[in-house]
């Protein structure tokens, strides 16, 4: 049974007449990995935003659970029920890398005690030391920026996990333990993790790859990668 | 909770900002501390010189308009019966009457004082005046240019104090009697015990006007002031008076409230107090004794509304342009699902916590800058006032009956308030905190009013 799905999702910019994709049915389910694939201007980062919450269909509805994003508090949907990870990471670069995951927590509401505990294991988790955790934003490298932002997005447990080029920045040993995280979460925690990606290594992890081509959505097999 | 300390952090996060922010917030709050705590101060002491000076109301005829028309047409009785007003706090009976004495010399008087006058029922030419007082107290120039050379001041009735050149030209002493009759009301006579002997210095001004007076032959006894008796307003009064002739009645009635002068004046009115006279406070008086604490208070007040307006404005730009720096972190606290409410409620507590530092800095720094900047803007008003009125006061002197020095200036003898004592009150911290908190809303609605409108993701596209 899906969690999130897109029916007839159609979407064109404010103030645009052509479509950057029409007509889309997808389902996402609970314990897989999906890949998205396509050219650079597909639309993909598009498409994560309408599952994000961050924006609308022009036609259709992306519903989650059964209740459609359009329709409900899509605040409360990405501070609960959705951890996001952004391409340009959007970290608060001014703040610590442990405050930017306290804040999330915070938003979300996360009733666990000893914050600051359960950060900096999710940051070790992803290969943040503890000393870098109290670093701000802007003196940590890409990479380590970039696995804050997956921390962050990992910090208040959420039901769905998409992320936008997640291994963008991030060495092959990094990588690694990242997707293993991404694996594990879905297969073993149950959750539905969708990734948009250029990475073969990525795509290796997924059980379902969709490819994005002039608008149309198309499941791949990874044979055909 | 988490938006408050998020709100502390961030006043760490983007020091450079929020300085400038603090910066201009504490000039403002410091200016208004000074100004307001002047204002205050200023207020405080104004009501009290008005209390004291325009809650005084004379009733007298008004000269320019109506000339000495309808003087008769007032009684005693009247005047007395004004002051049974509950407008009234306090009523001063002071009377001064023509006098002609019945058995001593008046100085400057050897040839007509004693001889009795050729027809008894005719009006005496008067020799002095014998001043009935209410509140000795009240009797100009003791303790200045009056002193005491013996005795004491009259309390009971029939008592009376007398000059020293009237003592020692009569040979008259403590516990003599002296005989004083009305010169314009004949029957009207006082025998009055001396209990008291006092000199009247003459200063230059009144020497040098008896001079003129004399050389020009108007040298009468009664213009001379040490033809002056004073007595209590009962003993003047003991022998009951049907008219006002011979009498000039200085009632000075005092309001409990200055605001009440109209409501007084229609029930004197209806009492039967003519058109010609006029129910009049000292208004000048109280220009000249308020004017340079009016200044200054105008002066801080100016100063306070341009710091205000000014302040604001460049208030609203620093917040704007700050605003359109934080856009990012908003996009950013948008996206990880904070509602809009919370975050304004997050920049609002940061313009508060700005805003209380520089309130209690403010408050701090204003109260000790506050009184030397009065006392600068203060002396600066006086000096000005001062050069206004110093032709006014000594050109305007002239030589009243009965010699004493008056002068045309009815503020002749109030002198500027020229000290202030400013103190940060609770009015005044009251009053800042309001300010402070307005700051806090300018410096911070205007910003969320625009950031909020935005969709984080348009916000995070223009970052992009």
């Amino acid at each position: 049974m899906s969690t999130l799905a897109l029916q007839n999702v159609t979407y064109k910019y404010e103030g645009s007449s052509k479509n950057i994709f029409k007509d889309v049915n997808m389902d996402f389910e609970k314990g897989k990995v999906y890949t998205i694939v396509g050219k650079s201007g597909a639309g993909k980062s598009t498409l994560l935003n309408l599952l994000a919450g961050l924006d609308t269909a022009t036609e259709g509805s992306v519903t989650y659970e059964n209740e459609n994003l359009a329709e409900m508090n899509r605040n409360r949907y990405r501070a609960k029920n959705a951890g996001i990870i952004f391409q340009g990471l959007n970290l608060l670069t001014n703040a610590t890398a442990i405050d930017n995951i306290v804040l999330s927590m915070n938003i979300s509401g996360v009733s666990e005690r000893n914050k600051k505990a359960k950060t900096y294991s999710l940051l070790e988790k992803v290969g943040i030391s503890k000393e870098k955790a109290t670093r701000k934003i802007l003196k940590l490298s890409g990479g380590e920026q970039q696995r804050v932002a997956i921390a962050r997005a990992l910090a208040h447990d959420p039901e769905l996990i998409v992320a936008d080029e997640p291994t963008g920045n991030l060495d092959k040993q990094t990588e690694d333990s990242i997707l293993k995280i991404f694996s594990s979460l879905a297969h073993d925690e149950g959750k539905c993790v969708i990734i948009v990606t250029h990475s073969k290594k990525v795509t290796n992890i997924a059980d379902e790859m969709w490819g994005l081509d002039k608008g149309v959505f198309r499941q791949m097999t990874k044979d055909k990668k | 909770m988490y938006i408050i300390s998020n709100a502390i952090k961030n006043l760490f996060r983007n020091k450079g900002r929020n300085i400038l922010i603090a910066a201009v917030t504490l000039a403002i709050i410091i200016s208004a501390v000074v100004t307001l705590t002047i204002n205050n101060a200023s207020s405080v002491i104004i009501d009290e010189a008005r209390l004291d000076i325009a809650s005084r109301v004379d009733i007298s005829i008004d000269l320019f308009t109506h000339g000495r028309d309808g003087r008769q047409t007032i009684t005693v009785e009247q005047y007395v019966s004004f002051a049974d007003s509950a407008y009234l706090r306090h009523t001063v009976f002071q009377a001064e009457m023509q006098a002609w004495f019945g058995n001593f010399f008046a100085v400057g008087d050897f040839e007509m004082g004693l001889t009795p006058p050729p027809d008894p029922n005719m009006p005496h030419s008067p020799v002095g005046k014998l001043t009935g007082h209410s509140e000795p107290s009240h009797i100009s120039g003791f303790g200045t240019y009056r002193h005491f050379v013996e005795g004491r001041m009259f309390e009971s009735i029939n008592e009376a104090i007398i000059t020293e050149e009237l003592a020692n030209l009569n040979s008259l002493q403590l516990g003599d009697i002296i005989h004083i009759e009305s010169a314009f009301q004949h029957g009207k006579h006082f025998e009055l015990e001396i209990v008291g002997i006092f000199s009247h210095e003459v200063d230059e001004v009144e020497a040098f006007q008896s001079i003129v007076w004399e050389m020009m032959g108007f040298s009468l006894p009664s213009m001379i002031s040490q033809n002056e008796i004073f007595t209590s307003f009962e003993t003047l009064m003991s022998v009951g008076w049907e008219t006002a002739d011979g009498l000039d009645m200085r009632l000075e009635y005092y309001l409990r409230n200055p605001n009440d002068l109209v409501r007084f004046e229609a029930e004197v009115r209806a009492k039967g107090l003519p058109d010609v006279f006029g129910v009049t406070i000292n208004q000048a008086a109280l220009d000249r004794v308020t004017g340079p604490l009016e200044g200054m208070r105008s002066a801080a007040m100016t100063f306070t509304i341009v710091i205000l307006i000014l302040g604001a404005i460049v208030l609203v730009l620093v917040s704007y342009l700050a605003i359109r720096e934080r856009k990012y972190e908003v996009g950013v606290l948008r996206a990880m699902g904070m509602e809009r409410g919370k975050i304004a409620c997050g920049i609002f507590s940061e313009a508060i916590m700005i805003t209380a530092l520089c309130l209690i800095i403010g408050l701090g720094a204003g109260s000790a800058i506050a009184q030397p900047m009065a006392d600068r803007l203060l002396a600066g008003e006086v000096e000005t006032q001062a050069e206004a009125v110093m032709g006014a006061e000594e050109g305007g002197r002239v030589l009243m009956s009965g010699g004493q020095v008056q002068t045309d200036d009815p503020a002749s003898g109030y002198r500027p308030i020229s000290d202030i004592e400013v103190a940060i009150g609770m009015d005044v911290i009251i009053q800042i905190i309001f300010i402070a908190l307005a700051l806090a809303a300018v410096s911070s609605v205007i910003g969320i009013i625009r950031i909020t409108q935005y969709e984080p993701l348009k916000i995070l596209r223009e970052r992009a």
